[in-house]
């Protein structure tokens, strides 16, 4: 900080941690951007020389493209909306209210937030076929859904939590009634925390992957992970399409991100524990 | 919703603005304002107990039975005991894979926290340009797609038009012209863990780093005046920061590397003959591919178990706040 030649030096490496993990991604984009020629050839290719968008077309004209992107989104969508609204409402009186039984919600949304989900597919095999909604977007849905939500119960409280209960006691003494003070009051503060929940639960269902390939069996069922997945034995070496499809399937995700990425972390580590 | 209500003690309530509006708060505190927590939380119980609590349970009870593909079908429920788990006990290879799973957990958990605390500690003396453009690639990193990532890691070390191998040839290392990254099991597994620490590291870091940004700068400044050395510096000032959230952060990458499935299914299904195939594979292979659902119940009974031991000094420490939180 002090001295030039320190600052220097510690600016190199910051840089070059940086390169680091921004390489994958610039070698994803240029990747898919180069002839499909160019991508096999033996020559050293660290910068593209030519740039082309025919990958994307290729990728995003092939039939099944446009179907796994809306099978990716209606569950994904599917599931935030219904852990959004469950997860509020579970949310407003754990932070609002006294009540006998409290504690113990509070416990199972915790031991489902650790639940190792990886560990309980055989059982959700069974109850979905025995529901007979294996192979149906539907099994995901509520996979999704269920996985985001005890996440979106304990960041959502913290959020509700944070806005004042004078505001709405307030608005109750101006003549709202409690449902109207809610309504009025704190839903609207609530926005950003509902955007925030809201896009981590996209994520999350957005990548899920060993769900969506174990249930879906017809190849016109998958989701974009499992499709992308897929890429390497459908197509044999198809890097620049297979390139493609990750840059169109990560963008989505990236969008999101950016927007809010700060409070990610302050929602991931809500109420760590200290000692 | 005009009729005429109980009248509301006036102190208690002023008037409403519009009848209707006071009629119903009326009527739920009257009727609904005991029940009115319950009604709310009952989808998110239903939905917890129906999809979580239940296949959690479920899990237990299909690891006592012989269930196949053929029982199934009959609907016939053969209780067998602790059959599935003798037979897994007595397989030399479930226990290769758990101690592969074992040290494959350790690797990426402490690559991820030693780079993560690193890059958190170096981002504090960045210039502030440098420091944003830090923060950008790790977001990037972060927010590649899980399989999305695969598939470039894949592609970066291809055998034959690989960048890593083309670079190396390019540096004078003629002897790895076409080799391949994934002929051993170690080295599929070594190729995973670097996937895995390039994509975990951001959230650590940020999560560090926000922690480091709480230690009032004042502190630094004293540790300077009084001549203390970096190590000091960091053992009496950054570590008192850090370190509930190095404990949380390590607890979360047990918990997620320990379970990883995507990452190693799709870089090689667990190959080369099975010497990269970890404990959440075992449990696809067995379950799903072979349907063999009781043995493959009582391996994921056993995951589970084996998390929680491996987590139980912080499960504690998480239980007891938490409860006295609530």
């Amino acid at each position: 900080m002090r001295t030039g030649p320190r600052r220097i030096l510690l600016g190199t490496i910051g840089l070059l941690v940086a390169a680091v993990f921004a390489f994958p991604t610039y070698w994803m984009i240029t990747s898919a951007l180069k002839p499909p020629i160019e991508v096999l050839s033996a020559r050293y290719d660290l910068i593209p020389l030519s740039v082309s968008l025919d990958n994307f077309a290729t990728a995003i004209a092939k039939p099944g493209f446009a179907t796994y992107l809306t099978n990716s989104l209606i569950v994904t969508l599917g599931a935030v909306a219904c852990s959004l609204v469950a997860g509020l409402l579970a949310a407003v009186p754990l932070a609002r209210l006294r009540f006998r039984g409290r504690k113990g919600f509070v416990l199972l949304v915790l031991v489902a937030q650790l639940a190792p989900l990886e560990a309980l597919f055989i059982p959700m095999y069974l109850l979905m076929k025995d529901l007979g909604l294996l192979n149906t977007l539907p099994s995901l849905l509520l996979v999704y859904f269920a996985t985001t939500l005890p996440f979106t119960i304990w960041t959502l409280r913290g959020f509700v939590n944070g806005i004042p209960v004078e505001l709405e006691e307030a608005a109750m003494v101006d003549g709202c009634g409690r449902w109207g003070a809610f309504r009025r009051v704190t839903l609207p503060l609530l926005g950003p925390g509902l955007v925030a929940t809201s896009v981590f639960g996209f994520i999350t269902a957005w990548n899920e992957f060993l769900y969506a390939f174990v249930f879906m069996r017809d190849s016109s069922k998958y989701t974009l992970p499992v499709w992308l997945e897929s890429f390497q034995t459908a197509f044999g070496t198809d890097w620049s399409g297979a390139m493609a499809g990750a840059v169109l399937y990560s963008v989505p995700a990236l969008v999101f991100f950016l927007l809010v990425q700060r409070k990610l972390v302050s929602g991931g580590t809500a109420g760590a524990v200290k000692g | 919703m005009t009729t005429v209500l109980p009248t509301v003690p006036a102190g208690d309530h002023p008037p409403a603005p519009s009848g209707g509006r006071k009629a119903r708060s009326a009527v739920r505190r009257l009727t609904g304002e005991r029940a009115m927590p319950y009604l709310l939380l009952a989808p998110a119980v239903l939905v917890l107990v129906a999809f979580l609590g239940w296949p959690a349970v479920q899990v237990i009870g299909i690891s006592l039975r012989r269930l196949d593909l053929g029982a199934l079908v009959r609907g016939e429920v053969v209780w067998v005991g602790l059959a599935n788990y003798r037979e897994i006990f007595a397989d030399p290879e479930f226990w290769t894979i758990t101690l592969r799973t074992l040290a494959f957990t350790a690797t990426c958990v402490g690559g991820v926290m030693s780079c993560a605390l690193l890059i958190a500690l170096l981002m504090r003396h960045l210039p502030s340009a440098v420091r944003v453009i830090l923060q950008v690639t790790l977001v990037l990193a972060w927010a590649m797609p899980i399989i999305a990532s695969t598939t470039v890691f894949q592609w970066i070390f291809d055998q034959q038009y690989g960048i890593l191998n083309k670079t190396l040839v390019k540096l004078g290392f003629e002897s790895f012209a076409g080799h391949s990254w994934f002929g051993s099991g170690v080295s599929t597994l070594a190729v995973i863990s670097l996937l895995i620490i390039w994509q975990a590291v951001p959230f650590v870091t940020f999560t560090l780093y926000a922690g480091l940004l709480t230690v009032p700068k004042d502190l630094y400044e004293a540790a300077g005046i009084d001549g203390a050395r970096p190590s000091q510096v960091f053992r009496a000032v950054s570590w008192p920061a850090l370190r509930p959230l190095i404990t949380l952060t390590t607890f979360l990458s047990v918990l997620w590397n320990f379970k990883v499935f995507a990452q190693v299914w799709a870089i090689r299904e667990g190959g080369p003959d099975g010497e990269s195939t970890t404990l959440p594979v075992l449990l696809y292979l067995k379950g799903i591919a072979d349907s063999r659902f009781g043995v493959a119940s009582a391996v994921a009974t056993l995951m589970v178990l084996l998390l929680v031991v491996l987590t139980a000094r912080y499960l504690q420490l998480l239980l007891r706040t938490r409860e006295g939180q609530a």
